[in-house]
């Protein structure tokens, strides 16, 4: 195994979060409501994510219009993911101080593939049947590394900027790649951007189509309806969301830490679809282990991937059960704001570090009959835990499987 | 109702410009203007062109509307094609 180590070294450091989510815009609202466990479940009503005929009724989570950042004659042209990709990003960056950075030092990872379904469902039904009006900047703003181009016209980045796609593990592999970028030199601060993936009607329905998406159990109580690891879970619940996180190496922060990368790890196996995979699950939370130096008797908290899904949660409670971490507190951020699809991993690794800040870890809403009740979840009220080791897990669609352990600032 | 003149279109396409470069809201625009010399960019031009054309009801491909000079003379060649 030590041929396959793919984050050993030093920590580095996160000092910078930002953070959007139907709980509100920035982290103390993302902190605040998960804590509450506040129900911001309801009907999807957005423009283009109602099937033309009227059939459908999506449940799951929308956001207040972010703040606005950008000139008002960049802002005009963006859409949803780049307006709350560049308000997340100015959270993380004031945080961290970035501006003592220089730009040519400073590099962005995007996480997330196919962001603009409803822009192209909404074109197409604007522009179908008269194809002259077809704006032209629709050529470049429906491209996922537009997100890219709006970031670094808005930000003084000048180092590089791409985006990474590994599904619904995009955003932990956008905070992977930051990292390895930091740990190689290329760049001295770099911003990981889990991207608001923006779903159309028919990215919906195909979801639900998959058996992924719930949910026809409780249809009539969307606040009910979102169930990780719960005896009644029927599929997970779209939640818009967004989060950036900023990495450097520990010596050279430009501000206290929120938390430390102690290891991570991605690996493949071999699934082109949705199946989930216990070996690989497993087998990249021991990469990540064994980057960090550590062992699964050393995690206190896991925060899961757990969608709802029951297929997912089974495989990944078994997971739990063969590593080993009987011993450790459990929650499911998705519970709360919903699967964040490409955000969902960079947004669950932000609300880990502020748990770890708070020293409280949030309820998982509805985890009312636990599926294995020998694990120490957490469920019905926010719970006093002081975070010294998490681990956190992210999967995605086509058999990716990302492990991350993070560790308190003061972790030596 | 009167007929739409080349200074009508001058209006519209003023407006479109003002809403896509909200900097210019107070700016005097004029029909000697050229786009360019008001610093709206190529994509922009683009946008507010195709606005144009929405609002006149006409279909006509971009490239045939690059030869205009300034703001008075994309308004005349607007005009000519609609009364074409």
């Amino acid at each position: 195994m030590t041929s396959a180590r793919p984050e050993a070294g030093a920590p580095l450091a996160v000092t910078g979060l930002g953070a959007a989510c139907g709980l509100g815009h920035g982290t103390a609202a993302l902190l605040e409501g998960l804590l509450a466990g506040r129900d911001v479940f309801g009907v999807l009503a957005r423009p283009g994510r109602q099937a033309p005929d009227g059939s459908s009724r999506f449940l799951g989570v929308e956001m207040p219009d972010p703040p606005s950042v950008l000139p008002p004659r960049l802002a005009r042209t963006v859409g949803l993911p780049g307006l709350a990709a560049a308000a997340v990003v100015a959270e993380a960056w004031h945080e961290a101080g970035l501006d003592a950075v220089a730009p040519e030092r400073v590099g962005l990872v995007v996480g997330g593939s196919n962001l603009m379904g409803r822009d192209q469902v909404l074109a197409a039904r604007r522009y179908g049947d008269r194809p002259a009006y077809v704006p032209p900047r629709h050529a470049h703003a429906v491209l996922d590394t537009d997100l890219c181009g709006v970031l670094c016209a808005a930000f003084p980045v000048r180092g590089f900027a791409h985006t990474v796609g590994a599904a619904s593990a995009s955003g932990a592999v956008a905070v992977l790649e930051a990292a390895a970028a930091v740990r190689a030199g290329r760049v001295d601060a770099c911003i990981a951007v889990g991207a608001l993936q923006d779903p159309s009607w028919l990215d919906l329905q195909a979801l639900t189509a998959l058996g992924a998406m719930g949910s026809s159990r409780f249809a009539d109580a969307p606040g009910r309806a979102c169930r990780p690891m719960d005896a009644d879970h029927d599929g997970f619940l779209y939640g818009e969301a967004s989060a950036a996180l900023v990495v450097q190496r520990a010596e050279e922060a430009t501000a206290a830490p929120c938390g430390l990368i102690l290891g991570g790890a991605e690996v493949v196996d071999g699934q082109r679809g949705p199946e989930p995979d216990t070996a690989a699950q497993v087998r990249a939370a021991r990469l990540a282990l064994e980057a960090a130096g550590l062992t699964a008797a050393d995690i206190d908290t896991v925060n899961g991937h757990a969608t709802g899904t029951p297929r997912g949660d089974w495989a990944e409670l078994e997971t739990y059960r063969t590593l080993g971490l009987r011993h450790a507190r459990i929650n499911a951020t998705k519970s709360v704001i919903g699967h964040g699809l490409a955000a969902a991993g960079a947004i669950e690794i932000a609300a880990v570090l502020l748990q770890m800040r708070a020293g409280r870890l949030h309820p998982t809403r509805n985890l009312d009959t636990p599926l294995d009740a020998d694990f120490r979840w957490v469920r019905g009220e926010a719970a006093d835990h002081a975070i010294r080791r998490a681990l956190k897990l992210s999967f995605g669609f086509g058999g990716i499987n990302t492990a991350l352990v993070l560790g308190a600032p003061d972790h030596a | 109702m009167r007929v739409m003149d080349s200074d009508d279109i001058v209006e519209i396409i003023v407006r479109h410009i003002r809403d896509v470069v909200p900097e210019l809201a107070d700016h005097p625009i004029g029909r000697d203007d050229a786009m360019a010399d008001l610093g709206v960019d190529s994509i922009e031009r683009g946008e507010i062109v195709v606005a144009t054309l929405e609002d006149l009801g006409l279909d006509i491909p971009l490239v045939q509307l690059h030869g205009p000079r300034n703001i008075g003379e994309l308004a005349d060649l607007l005009h000519d094609k609609r009364a074409a």
